[in-house]
């Protein structure tokens, strides 16, 4: 069996001084091409997991984080901080609740951040796939600040899959959006994310929408300041 | 082949692309740039004008330049060699006993000039400007004052009388001479024969009734005409020669005024300057503060997606030295344009090539380098804050 995209054992964060809030993740581990829900009551600490997974939240060095066959708690024991923006470029893509996308960009530019910035050559077919997929293909030249809240959250998945990362973490995505929107916006990120072979994380309180798409849930247990995670 | 990282050309795409997007508020920015750079450019530009023009005014009278050395003395060839390897020292020429230095001329036409001083001459004397020295012993060049007594003009012939009382007898000598040149009015206001040195030493030994001349290399010499090379010399040369217990008389009144009023024009404009860039400064890097602050989830959305952490402290750099040049640029064009207005209006009271306003290239790059450097200053402490945002920023507040 092939080494998992993500994987993380007895893994533990805390934040917030003596009585702050403890993070602790048993296991999780997200294999390529498989999409992962995670779900729990609001103010548990999800987006808290996807801060650590995300690599911008600092864990406990003890317990095991590998990612892409990265070894992660050593980067942040070395304090390698500009190897971890590196790591983070290459191989996650983020769609957050809203936002997401730079409002000085058009939505073109938007699309092609990541892939810049990692000097990649452009990707006319994969583009023009996302954005024909997304329906977004009338919206290139406006501005974010043109765009309904649906149209930037279609533009904000193009954002995070269009240099392919290897694992997508999506916070919320379907928040801001009303059930017939949420419903399709979730579809397409799902879609997508299979059909180039992308590992998904999913964190959600809405738990009957994931149902739908058959996703492997884990689910968070908060027992007063701590929450533990597992598969 | 690629000069940058494509994180860094990214990091200056997207912090220009969002100077151009806000061009409102970078419009303010630069407009305050100008606003503050613009009247201190013009303001630089009377400064040296004033004093460019009150200088090349005084630099047009070479007597300006000039030493005077008052008395005899006894000057050894040392004491030229000396004074001649100077940096100060423009024009040297030794100078015989003011007794001896005097002749009479007659001119072809009947007329005559009785007592014209000597005045020794070569390639490089300051009063002669365009005009070619004697270069020979037959050969002068008149004041314009002795040539208007004698009623000649360049390229006449006249003959000098020298004479001298040798054991009770008088006796004259007549030279031949072709007058080669005649100064300007202004250049010298007594009547004067500009000669050779040859003709001058010659005239003093026959006077001395020296009939085997002295070798020049070992001849002492009473005075010397030296002139300075340029205005700030003038002071230095004459102290050195009060120095030494010479008696010696400049223009020095004349130089100092322009120096004092150089000094008092520069005295005024850094203190306007500092008053203007350092308020200017604060506001900018107050102005870049604020603008990461509104600034603070793209910039955790660049984070986030990748950028390394000096992306977040060049993107308010990056700005500022957009500001600098585009202000720097704006305010070139605004100063350039007061100043033809200013010249052109003041052209009544100008000689040509005179400016009451000069704005030189050099001073507008070093203005423009200024301000980029201290708008790159102003920027760390926005670059500062930005550099602390956490990237996690992006995901939390809505």
């Amino acid at each position: 069996m092939a080494e998992p995209l993500l994987d993380i054992n007895d893994l533990m964060c805390r934040r917030g001084g003596a009585d702050g809030f403890t993070l602790a993740i048993d296991s999780l581990s997200v294999r390529r091409g498989e999409a992962v829900a995670v779900t729990g009551p609001s103010g548990c600490g999800k987006s808290t997991l996807l801060d650590v997974v995300g690599l911008v939240l600092r864990p406990l060095p003890q317990g095991r984080f590998c990612l892409a066959g990265h070894d992660v708690t050593a980067l942040w024991s070395g304090g390698q901080d500009n190897e971890l923006a590196k790591l983070r470029a290459r191989t996650i893509g983020y769609v957050l609740q809203t936002g997401g996308l730079l409002p000085f960009l058009n939505v073109r530019d938007n699309i092609r951040l990541s892939r810049s910035l990692l000097g990649l050559p452009a990707d006319r077919a994969g583009e023009t796939r996302l954005i024909d997929t997304l329906a977004i293909g009338g919206l290139l030249d406006k501005k974010p600040a043109a765009l309904s809240i649906g149209e930037r959250q279609r533009v904000a998945i193009a954002r995070a899959l269009a240099h392919r990362p290897p694992l997508v973490l999506a916070d919320e995505p379907t928040a801001a959006l009303d059930p017939d929107h949420s419903v399709r916006v979730m579809q397409l990120l799902l879609a997508l994310a299979a059909e180039l072979g992308l590992g998904v994380v999913v964190v959600s309180h809405d738990w009957d929408l994931l149902t739908r798409f058959g996703l492997r849930r884990v689910e968070a247990r908060p027992t007063g300041t701590l929450t533990r995670f597992a598969n | 082949m690629r000069l940058l990282p494509p994180a860094a050309t990214s990091t200056v795409r997207l912090a220009v692309a969002d100077f151009v997007h806000e061009w409102r508020v970078s419009a303010c920015l630069v407009l305050a740039l100008a606003a503050v750079l613009a009247p201190l450019l013009v303001l630089f530009g009377l400064k040296s004008g004033i004093v460019t023009t009150m200088r090349d005014r005084l630099l047009a009278d070479p007597r300006n330049l000039e030493v005077m050395i008052v008395g005899s003395y006894r000057l050894e060839p040392s004491w030229f060699a000396a004074l001649h390897s100077l940096p100060e020292t423009g024009f040297l020429m030794p100078r015989t006993r003011s007794l001896a230095a005097s002749l009479d001329l007659i001119g072809d036409n009947g007329r005559s000039l009785a007592g014209a001083e000597m005045v020794p001459s070569a390639l490089g004397d300051p009063l002669l400007r365009t005009l070619a020295p004697p270069g020979g012993q037959d050969r002068i060049l008149l004041s314009h004052s002795a040539a208007q007594q004698l009623g000649i003009r360049a390229d006449a012939s006249v003959t000098a009388l020298v004479s001298r009382t040798l054991g009770g007898e008088r006796q004259v000598r007549r030279l031949p001479l072709k007058v080669v040149g005649i100064l300007p009015e202004a250049a010298f206001g007594r009547d004067a024969a500009f000669v050779s040195l040859d003709l001058l030493v010659a005239t003093e030994d026959y006077r001395d009734g020296r009939d085997t001349p002295m070798a020049m290399a070992e001849r002492p010499f009473s005075s010397a005409r030296l002139f300075a090379r340029s205005l700030d010399g003038v002071a230095i040369l004459a102290d050195r020669l009060r120095a030494q217990g010479m008696e010696v008389r400049t223009r020095a009144d004349d130089i100092e005024l322009v120096k004092a009023v150089d000094r008092t024009l520069g005295f005024i404009f850094a203190m306007v300057a500092g008053l203007a860039v350092g308020g200017y400064l604060l506001s900018l890097a107050a102005s870049l503060w604020a603008n990461v602050d509104r600034k603070r989830r793209e910039l955790a959305l660049m984070r986030l997606v990748g950028f390394p952490p000096l992306a977040s402290l060049a993107f308010p750099a990056i700005q500022a030295g957009l500001i600098a040049l585009s202000g720097a640029t704006l305010s070139a064009g605004l100063a350039f344009g007061v100043a033809y207005v200013v010249n052109v209006s003041l052209a009544a009271n100008l000689n040509r090539e005179e400016f009451v306003c000069l704005l030189r290239a050099a001073d507008l790059a070093i203005a423009s380098g200024a301000t980029l450097t201290l708008a790159l200053i102003a920027s760390t402490l926005g670059g500062y804050r930005a550099a602390r945002i956490d990237p996690a920023e992006s995901l939390r507040d809505i």
